[in-house]
C-alpha cells in the first residue's frame, strides 16, 4: 500500500507540473480567441 | 525595530519581499478582472461567457474553481487525522470525473439542452413548480456549504501570515471586496479570465512547496508519521475502522452525483463550445481531483510530522489553568483530530466555549502553523499568493453560480414579461452583491463544529441526492414526470435532516453514531430514487386522445 502511494504521489507532483505548463500556454490563447469571438460578434451585432 | 516590523512573530512572512509579490498579484488579477467588463453585452455573456470557452481554458477555471483555501485546509486535515487515507476521496471524484466524461452521461444531453442552469432543463420535463423547487433546493445547500469558504480562508491567511485572529474580519472583508468587485462587473467573463491567472499562481505555490516537504522532511519520515499515529488505517481505508466500505461507496456516489449537477462545476459544461469541449474538459481535469486530495494531504502529514499533536497547545496560559488536571491529560492523549472524544458530557460542558473552539480548530490549523515556520522568506510570498489565488477563484465561480440560479429559476416566475439583457444582467450583479453580503454575515458568526469535509458533504448532500436522481431521470427515463422529481426532492432531502437530527436527539444520539454518516448518505440516494420511481409510476397516465 505504501508504494502505491508514493507512485500516486510522484505521479500527481509529475501530471500536474507537466499540465500547469501546457495550460498555461494553451489557455492563454484561449482566451484570446474567446474575446476575439465576442469582439466580431458585436461588430456584427 | 525595522525586524519587528517587516516581520510578525512566528513567521518567516516578510513585509517587503512576500507582501510585494502578494501585491504584485492581487494589482494583475484585478486588472484583468475588471477589464473584461466591456465584453458584456448580453445575459448570456455574464453568466456563461457567451458559450465561448474552449478546452484549455476550461480545465485552468474548473480546476482554480475546484481548489479553494478552504480545499487545501480540509484536505490537509485529512492527512492530518487519516494519513494517506484521507486522500481517497480525491480517487474517487478523478474516477467519477473519468467516466462521466468518458461515456458523457448526463453531461452531454445537459449541454445540448443549452440551458443555462440545471433547474432551467428539469422545466422541460417537470414543469415550473419543479424547476421553482429545485433553484431553492440548490441555492440553500449551496449557500450553506458556501458559507463558511470564507472565515477558513481568513484563518489560513492570519495563521501563516502569523496575524492575530483579532484581524480576521478585517481580512475576510478586504477578500471579499476583491472578488466582489470584478465579478460583479464582468460576470463569467472576469471568472474565467481570473481563473486563468489564478490556476497558474496557484499550481506553482501547490508545486514547489511539496517539493520542498519531500526534499527537506523525506518520504521515509512521512510515511513513519502515518505508521505511529494511524497505523495500517492510514494507509488503507479499509484497515481503519472509522472508513471502510460504507465510506467508500458514500464518497463515490456523492463526488459522482457533484460532477453531475454541482453548479459551480456544470457551469463549465454549460459554458462549453460543444458538448465534445465539455466531456474533455471532465476527462482531462480528472487526475487533478487525486492532486487536490494528496498533495495538501501530505502537506497535513508533514505538519503531524514536524509538531506532533497537542491539541493544548492553542490555548492560552490562563485558558490552560482553567482546565483540570486530569481533563489535560485526557485531552493530551486524544487520538489525532478528537481532542474532546475521552471527555465526559460533564468534563467537555465544563470547558468554556472558546477553549471548545480552539481545541476543535487544532487539526484544522496544524498545517497553516506548519507552513508559517517552513517556508523560507520570499516562498512565503509565493504561497500566500497562491493561497489568495485559489480563494478568489472559488468565491468569484460560486458567487456567479448560485446567483445565476436565484436569477434564471427561483426569480423566474416574478418576470411576467421579457426583460432586457441590460435589466437582466443589473439584476444579476445585485444579487452576486448581495451573495457577497451574505457571506461576509455568515462567515463571521457561524463556527464550524468538528469535521469540516463532515460539513460540506452533509449540506451537499441536502441537494446532491435529489438533484442527480432527478438529472438522470430528466435524461435518461421516459417515464419519469413531476410527482415523481417532487418525491425525490423530498425523500432525498428528509434522509440527511431526519439523520442529523437523531444524531442532535440524546435519546437517539447513539442509533445515529451506529447507522454514521455514510451510512446515512448513501441512503438518501436510495431515498430520492425511490421517490422518483414509486412518485412516477403512481401519477395517474392521462387518457391518450
Amino acid at each position: 500500500m505504501i508504494t502505491f502511494w508514493l507512485v500516486l504521489t510522484l505521479a500527481a507532483l509529475f501530471w500536474y507540473g507537466s499540465v500547469t505548463l501546457y495550460v498555461s500556454v494553451k489557455g492563454a490563447a484561449d482566451i484570446r480567441e474567446m474575446l476575439a469571438r465576442l469582439r466580431n460578434r458585436d461588430r456584427k451585432g | 525595530m525595522l525586524t519587528t516590523l517587516s516581520q510578525p512573530s512566528g513567521t518567516h512572512f516578510h513585509w517587503l519581499f512576500d507582501g510585494g509579490i502578494v501585491g504584485f498579484y492581487l494589482l494583475v488579477t484585478m486588472a484583468a478582472g475588471i477589464a473584461m467588463r466591456r465584453y458584456v453585452g448580453k445575459l448570456e455573456d455574464y453568466l456563461v461567457a457567451g458559450r465561448e470557452m474552449n478546452l484549455h481554458l476550461g480545465i485552468a477555471s474548473l480546476a482554480a474553481t475546484e481548489f479553494g483555501i478552504i480545499t487545501c485546509m480540509y484536505t490537509a486535515q485529512a492527512g492530518y487525522t487519516q494519513g494517506f487515507s484521507g486522500a481517497i476521496p480525491g480517487i474517487c471524484q478523478a474516477v467519477a470525473m473519468a467516466l462521466i466524461g468518458w461515456t458523457g452521461f448526463c453531461i452531454k444531453p445537459l449541454r445540448q439542452a443549452g440551458a443555462m442552469t440545471l433547474p432551467e432543463m428539469f422545466e422541460t420535463r417537470f414543469g415550473r413548480k419543479v424547476r421553482w423547487l429545485s433553484g431553492m433546493v440548490i441555492v440553500m445547500g449551496g449557500l450553506l456549504n458556501m458559507g463558511v469558504f470564507l472565515q477558513i480562508g481568513g484563518k489560513f491567511l492570519c495563521t501563516v501570515a502569523g496575524f492575530d485572529l483579532s484581524n480576521l474580519t478585517l481580512i475576510m472583508t478586504a477578500l471579499l471586496l476583491m472578488v466582489v468587485i470584478y465579478t460583479v462587473l464582468g460576470g463569467m467573463l472576469s471568472v474565467l479570465v481570473t481563473d486563468f491567472l489564478q490556476f497558474v499562481v496557484m499550481s506553482a505555490g501547490l508545486l514547489v512547496v511539496s517539493v520542498l516537504i519531500l526534499k527537506n522532511i523525506g518520504w521515509d519520515t512521512l510515511v513513519e508519521t502515518v505508521r505511529k499515529h494511524h497505523g495500517e488505517g492510514g494507509f488503507s481505508p479499509l484497515a481503519n475502522p472509522s472508513l471502510g466500505w460504507a465510506f467508500l461507496a458514500n464518497q463515490f456516489i456523492a463526488n459522482a452525483a457533484a460532477a453531475l449537477t454541482w453548479q459551480a462545476v456544470i457551469v463549465r459544461i454549460l459554458s462549453a463550445k460543444d458538448s465534445d469541449t465539455s466531456q474533455r474538459i471532465y476527462t482531462r481535469t480528472s487526475f487533478f481531483f487525486v492532486c487536490r486530495f494528496l498533495l495538501p494531504g501530505i502537506w497535513g502529514i508533514a505538519a503531524l510530522a514536524t509538531l506532533g499533536w497537542a491539541p493544548l497547545k492553542q490555548l492560552t496560559q490562563e485558558e490552560r489553568l482553567a482546565i483540570p488536571v486530569m481533563v489535560q491529560e485526557k485531552i493530551a492523549a486524544s487520538p489525532v483530530g478528537a481532542p474532546m472524544i475521552q471527555l465526559t458530557a460533564e468534563e467537555t460542558s465544563a470547558l468554556a466555549l472558546e477553549t471548545q473552539a480552539k481545541l476543535s480548530d487544532a487539526s484544522l490549523l496544524a498545517m497553516p502553523e506548519f507552513l508559517s515556520s517552513f517556508l523560507p522568506i520570499g516562498l512565503m510570498g509565493l504561497l500566500i499568493a497562491a493561497m489568495l489565488a485559489a480563494d478568489m477563484s472559488t468565491n468569484s465561480s460560486y458567487m456567479l453560480s448560485w446567483g445565476s440560479v436565484i436569477y434564471n429559476d427561483i426569480l423566474a416566475p416574478f418576470r411576467r414579461t421579457a426583460w432586457s439583457d441590460q435589466r437582466a444582467i443589473l439584476w444579476n450583479r445585485c444579487i452576486v452583491a448581495l451573495i457577497g453580503l451574505y457571506l461576509l454575515i455568515f462567515g463571521l458568526f457561524y463556527h464550524i463544529e468538528g469535521n469540516v469535509w463532515s460539513y460540506l458533504l452533509l449540506t451537499g448532500s441536502i441537494y446532491l441526492s435529489s438533484m442527480s436522481v432527478l438529472l438522470i431521470a430528466c435524461c435518461y427515463w421516459k417515464r419519469a414526470n413531476n410527482w415523481g422529481a417532487i418525491g425525490a426532492i423530498l425523500l432525498g432531502a428528509a434522509v440527511p435532516v431526519a439523520h442529523l437530527t437523531l444524531e442532535k436527539l440524546p435519546a437517539t444520539a447513539a442509533f445515529a453514531a451506529s447507522v454514521g454518516k455514510d451510512l446515512a448518505g448513501i441512503a438518501a440516494f436510495v431515498g430520492a430514487a425511490l421517490g422518483m420511481v414509486v412518485g412516477s409510476l403512481v401519477k395517474p397516465h392521462p387518457k391518450s386522445s
